[in-house]
C-alpha cells in the first residue's frame, strides 16, 4: 500500500503538536508495511527540512519538497511570522493563503508523477494539496483534522477563508480522520459533514523516561510555596484568561502559590495587562516560550500543570507533563480528556471549579502522588502504534470500497 | 425439602455535593446538593421510589397476600430510612405494611452502611446499636441475623455476632471458601459454637440481579418457569437456596421494561407448585437445618468483583487515605459529645463514598463498570476530603471551646471560694450576681 501524504511540518522543525504527530504516525505506518511518500512545503525558516529520515524505517519513507513557505497557526491573511535561529522575525511577501494555493498547485504535479493508492492530507494547510492530488489522480482522499478554524478562533471570528477551504475539502474527501471525538462532533456540527465518513483516531505519544534536570524556581519551594504551570501558546483558544481568573481565586484562598506562564502568542500583552489589573503581578511569572531542556526542567519543577483550553482538538501538554512526573488539570473541552482518566478535569469556563481543583491538587499529596503514578502507567499505554493500526484499517476499508 | 430464602438489601447513601476548598469553614452542609445531577439525594430517592420502591412494594404486598407461604427478609441502612422519612414517607409506610404481615424478617446491620468493623469495633458496635433501635422503633422487630456492609465477612465478625447473641450471619457463597462444597447448606463459622452462616448462592442471585436484562446473555429473556427449574434442580443436593440481592434490582438496576416485575410476580407461585418447595426467612432457615460443616474466612470476603474483597472500596491510595482520615478523627469526634457532629462523621463513613473513588477500571479500561454520581474518582475524593476538612475545623472549634469552658469552671470554682472569703455581705452578693453574665458572654464569644 502506497500513500501520498501531505503535511507542512516535521521534526525537528516543530512549533506545535502537528509535526510530532505526523512523525509518530508515519513511523508506525511504515512499520505496518505502508509506503509513505511524505510531501512537505519547503519553508525557509527550517534548515534541512528537505529530507528527513527515520533511522529505523529509512527505506520506507521518501521525502519530497516543494517550494513554499507555510507556517502553522496563522490566519489566512496574516503575513508569515517566522523566527530565525536568533529569534528575529522574518517577513515574507505572500499571504498564507497564497502559499496554500501554491502548495496545491505543486501537489497536482506531484500526483501526476507518482504512483500511489491513497492520498492522506494533514491539517488545513494541506487540504487543498490533497484535493488537487485527488483531482489529478482520481485516487481517494483522506483528510486528517488536527484542528479547525473554530479551535483557532475559540468560537469567535472564524477566518472565512480557512473555513471555506475546510468546508469544501471536507465535502470532497472520501474519509475524514479526527484526532478526537471532540473534533469529530465539532466538524459534524459546524461543517455539516456526513457523520458516517468521519473516524476518530486519537493521537499517540512516544513515552520515554526523560532526563532529570536540576529543579528550577527552587527558591519558591524553599519558601514553602507551590508552583502551578501553564505551558502553551498564549492565544484565545488556549483559555489563558480563564487560568488567570482561577489564579486570582486561588491566591485569595492561599497566597502561597506561584503561577508560571510559559509561552508566547498574540494575547501575551492582554494577559499581562489582566495580571496587572487583578493585582497578581507578585504571583504570576511570565517565563517566555520554553523549549527542550528549559521546558522539561519546568515540567519537573512544578506541582501541577494546567491546560485550560477553550477548544483543544487533542492537547499534548498533560501527556508531556506526566512523563516528567507532574499531574495535570485539563479542560473537558479537549480531545486528550477522552484518553486519560488519571488527571483532574474541569470545564474551561468554570473558574471556581478550576481554582478548587488547583487548590485540591496542592492540598492533598496522596492524590497528587496517585495521579502521577497511575497517570504514568496510563500514558505508557497510549501509543502511535495503536493509532497507526486504526489508520491502516481505514486505508484498507477505503481501498476495498473503491475496487 | 428445599427452601428458598430471599433477602433484599435497601440502601441509599448521603452523597456529598461538589464541596469546594473555599467552602471549608464557611459551609457546613455537605449533603444538600440541589442540582439536577445524581448528587441530589432528594432527587435520587424520589426517582428510585417511583421506579423501584413503590411498584416493588406493591408487588411484594400482593404476593404476601396471595401466598401465605411466601416470606423473605429485608435489610435497611439507617441512611435510607432517614431519607425515606424526609423525602418519601409513603415508601416507609409501605415497608411497614410488608413487615406487619409477620412474614418479613429484618436483618441487623450498621446504621451508616459502614466498614467500621474493620477499622473501629467500638464505633461499629455503636452503629449496630443505633440501627437496632431504629428498626425496633419503625418495625417493632429485634433483628437476630446479621448482615454486614457489602456482605463483608470475616471469622472475627462471625465471632462478634455469636458473642452478641445473634443466631446467624450472611456471607458470600464464594467457591474458594467452599471448595467442593455447596452454598445451599447451612454452615458454622470457624471458632463458633452456636451461630450459623447463610451463604449467598451467587449464581442464581446474580442471574436476576446482574444478568436479567442483558440481551447478550445466553438465557435472556429469563422467564420464571426456567428460573424455577434451575432452583428445583437443587432438590436432593441442597437444603436452602439463599437469594441475596439489592432491593433496587427491581425497577432501578433492571428497569421495568426488562419484565422484572412480571418475573417476580410469577415466581413464588411457580416455585410453590413443586410440593416439596417452600420459603423460609433467614431465622427459620437457621433454625430448620443443622450445620453441615465449618466455614473459614480469615481474610475479608465481600460480594464484589471477581476478587470478592474490599479493593473496590479501599484498593487505591486515595481510598485508603480517605478511610484512614475518617477513623483518625474518631476520638476527637466522640469527645465533642455533639450529636450533629457525630452524625455527620458517621454519614461520611458510608461505604459508597469510598466506592466512588475506585479506579479498578483503570486495569480493564471499563470506566462504566463502577457506577458513580461523580465525573471522576478524583472529584469524589476532593469533595470528600474538603468536607472532612471542614468537619475537622468544627471539631477543633468545639473541643477548644469545651476546653476553655472547663478552664472557666475551674476558675469559677476558685472564684467562688475567693468570694466566700470576701468580707461583707453586699460585696459577696454583687460578685455572685455578676457571674452568670460573665459566663454566658464568654461562652457566646467562644462559639462565634
Amino acid at each position: 500500500m502506497k500513500v501520498l501524504t501531505f503535511g507542512w511540518d516535521f521534526p525537528p522543525h516543530t512549533t506545535g503538536g502537528l509535526g510530532v504527530a505526523c512523525q509518530g504516525l508515519t513511523r508506525e505506518l511504515a512499520k505496518e508495511g505502508v509506503e509513505v511518500i511524505f510531501v512537505l512545503p519547503k519553508s525557509q525558516s527550517v534548515e534541512g527540512n528537505s529530507r528527513f529520515i527515520f533511522a529505523d524505517v529509512e527505506h520506507m519513507v521518501r521525502m519530497r519538497e516543494v517550494t513554499s513557505s507555510i507556517a502553522p497557526y496563522l490566519g489566512s491573511q496574516s503575513m508569515l511570522d517566522v523566527y530565525d535561529e536568533y529569534g528575529v522575525r522574518k517577513l515574507y511577501q505572500n499571504s498564507l493563503l497564497e502559499e496554500v494555493h501554491a502548495f496545491a498547485h505543486r501537489a497536482s504535479e506531484i500526483a501526476q508523477e507518482e504512483t500511489f493508492d491513497l492520498i492522506h492530507a494533514h491539517d488545513w494547510t494541506s487540504y487543498l494539496a490533497g484535493v488537487a492530488a485527488k483531482v489529478a489522480s482520481g485516487k481517494p482522499l483522506i483528510l486528517h483534522v488536527h484542528a479547525t478554524a473554530f479551535d483557532q478562533a475559540a468560537g469567535e471570528n472564524v477566518d472565512p477563508s480557512v473555513f471555506k477551504i475546510e468546508k469544501e475539502a471536507f465535502n470532497i474527501a472520501d474519509r475524514i480522520i479526527t484526532v478526537s471525538d471532540f473534533t469529530r462532533r465539532l466538524i459534524i456540527d459546524k461543517y455539516k459533514v456526513d457523520a458516517l465518513k468521519v473516524h476518530v483516531v486519537h493521537n499517540g505519544v512516544d513515552t520515554h523516561e526523560p532526563m532529570h534536570h536540576e529543579q528550577t524556581l527552587q527558591e519558591f519551594h524553599q519558601q514553602g510555596k507551590k508552583i502551578v504551570l501553564y505551558h502553551g501558546r498564549i492565544t484565545i483558544q488556549k483559555g489563558v484568561d480563564y487560568f488567570i481568573r482561577a489564579a486570582q481565586k486561588v491566591i485569595e484562598h492561599d497566597p502561597n502559590v506561584v503561577f508560571v506562564i510559559s509561552g508566547k502568542g498574540d494575547m501575551t500583552g492582554q494577559i499581562m495587562q489582566q495580571v496587572g489589573a487583578l493585582g497578581l503581578s507578585q504571583h504570576v511569572l511570565f517565563a517566555g516560550a520554553l523549549w527542550y531542556q528549559e521546558r522539561d526542567q519546568m515540567y519537573q519543577s512544578v506541582d501541577l500543570v494546567v491546560m485550560p483550553s477553550v477548544s483543544e482538538p487533542f492537547g499534548l501538554v498533560p501527556l508531556e507533563a506526566i512523563q516528567h512526573g507532574t499531574p495535570s488539570l485539563i479542560s473537558k473541552q479537549s480531545g486528550v480528556a477522552e484518553v486519560v482518566s488519571h488527571v483532574l478535569k474541569v470545564d474551561f469556563w468554570d473558574v471556581d471549579e478550576m481554582a478548587n481543583k488547583i487548590l485540591a491538587a496542592l492540598r492533598y499529596p496522596v492524590m497528587h502522588d496517585q495521579l502521577v503514578r497511575e497517570g504514568k502507567r496510563e500514558v505508557s499505554r497510549i501509543s502511535w502504534n495503536v493509532a497507526a493500526t486504526k489508520v491502516v484499517n481505514i486505508y484498507k476499508r477505503l481501498i476495498e470500497l473503491i475496487t | 425439602m428445599l427452601t428458598v430464602c430471599p433477602y433484599f438489601h435497601v440502601h441509599q447513601p448521603y452523597r456529598i455535593k461538589k464541596y469546594r476548598v473555599f467552602d471549608i469553614g464557611k459551609d457546613n452542609q455537605y449533603f444538600n446538593d440541589s442540582s439536577e445531577t445524581d448528587l441530589n439525594n432528594r432527587k435520587i430517592v424520589e426517582k428510585v421510589a417511583d421506579k423501584s420502591y413503590r411498584p416493588m412494594n406493591a408487588v411484594l404486598l400482593d404476593l404476601l397476600e396471595k401466598h401465605p407461604e411466601f416470606r423473605f427478609a429485608l435489610s435497611f441502612s439507617g441512611t435510607v430510612l432517614d431519607q425515606f422519612e424526609a423525602y418519601a414517607p409513603d415508601v416507609l409506610e409501605s415497608f411497614q405494611k410488608l413487615v406487619a404481615t409477620g412474614r418479613v424478617e429484618i436483618l441487623a446491620d450498621t446504621y451508616h452502611h459502614s466498614l467500621a468493623f474493620f477499622y473501629s469495633v467500638p464505633e461499629f458496635e455503636r452503629q449496630v446499636a443505633q440501627h437496632a433501635k431504629r428498626i425496633h422503633e419503625l418495625f417493632g422487630q429485634a433483628p437476630r441475623v446479621f448482615r454486614n456492609t457489602e456482605l463483608s465477612y470475616r471469622n472475627d465478625l462471625a465471632k462478634w455476632c455469636e458473642d452478641n447473641g445473634y443466631l446467624g450471619i450472611m456471607a458470600e457463597g464464594w467457591d474458594p471458601i467452599l471448595g467442593w462444597r455447596s452454598p445451599n447448606h447451612v454452615y458454622q463459622p470457624v471458632g463458633c459454637d452456636r451461630i450459623k452462616v447463610l451463604l449467598k448462592n451467587y449464581k442464581l442471585s446474580d442471574d436476576v440481579a446482574f444478568r436479567f436484562g442483558n440481551k447478550a446473555w445466553e438465557s435472556h429473556p429469563l422467564n420464571a418457569e426456567t428460573y424455577a427449574d434451575w432452583i428445583h434442580a437443587h432438590h436432593g443436593d441442597g437444603s436452602t437456596i439463599n437469594l441475596f440481592m439489592d432491593y433496587e434490582t427491581f425497577g432501578e438496576h433492571q428497569w421495568e421494561d426488562t419484565g422484572i416485575f412480571n418475573f417476580i410476580k410469577a415466581l413464588p407461585e411457580i416455585l410453590l407448585r413443586h410440593p416439596d418447595t417452600a420459603f423460609k426467612t433467614p431465622t427459620e432457615t437457621i433454625q430448620s437445618y443443622d450445620s453441615v460443616g465449618e466455614i473459614d474466612v480469615p481474610d475479608i470476603l465481600t460480594w464484589a468483583d471477581t476478587d470478592r474483597d474490599l479493593t473496590a472500596w479501599v484498593g487505591n491510595d486515595i481510598q485508603k487515605d480517605a478511610i484512614a482520615a475518617i477513623y483518625a478523627v474518631e476520638e476527637d469526634v466522640m469527645a465533642t459529645e455533639d450529636t450533629e457532629i457525630i452524625e455527620i462523621w458517621r454519614k461520611l463513613q458510608t461505604s459508597d463514598h469510598y466506592y466512588y473513588m475506585c479506579t479498578k477500571w483503570s486495569d480493564d479500561g471499563d470506566v462504566h463498570a463502577y457506577f458513580s454520581p461523580y465525573e471522576s474518582p478524583y472529584d469524589a475524593y476532593v469533595a470528600f476530603m474538603n468536607a472532612l476538612s471542614d468537619l475537622q475545623l468544627r471539631i477543633q472549634h468545639i473541643l477548644v471551646a469545651k476546653q476553655q469552658l472547663a478552664n472557666e469552671e475551674i476558675e469559677e470554682q476558685e472564684n467562688k471560694e475567693e468570694v466566700m472569703k470576701t468580707p461583707g455581705v453586699w460585696k459577696r452578693l454583687q460578685q455572685w450576681a455578676l457571674h452568670p453574665f460573665k459566663r454566658l458572654s464568654r461562652f457566646i464569644h467562644l462559639r462565634t
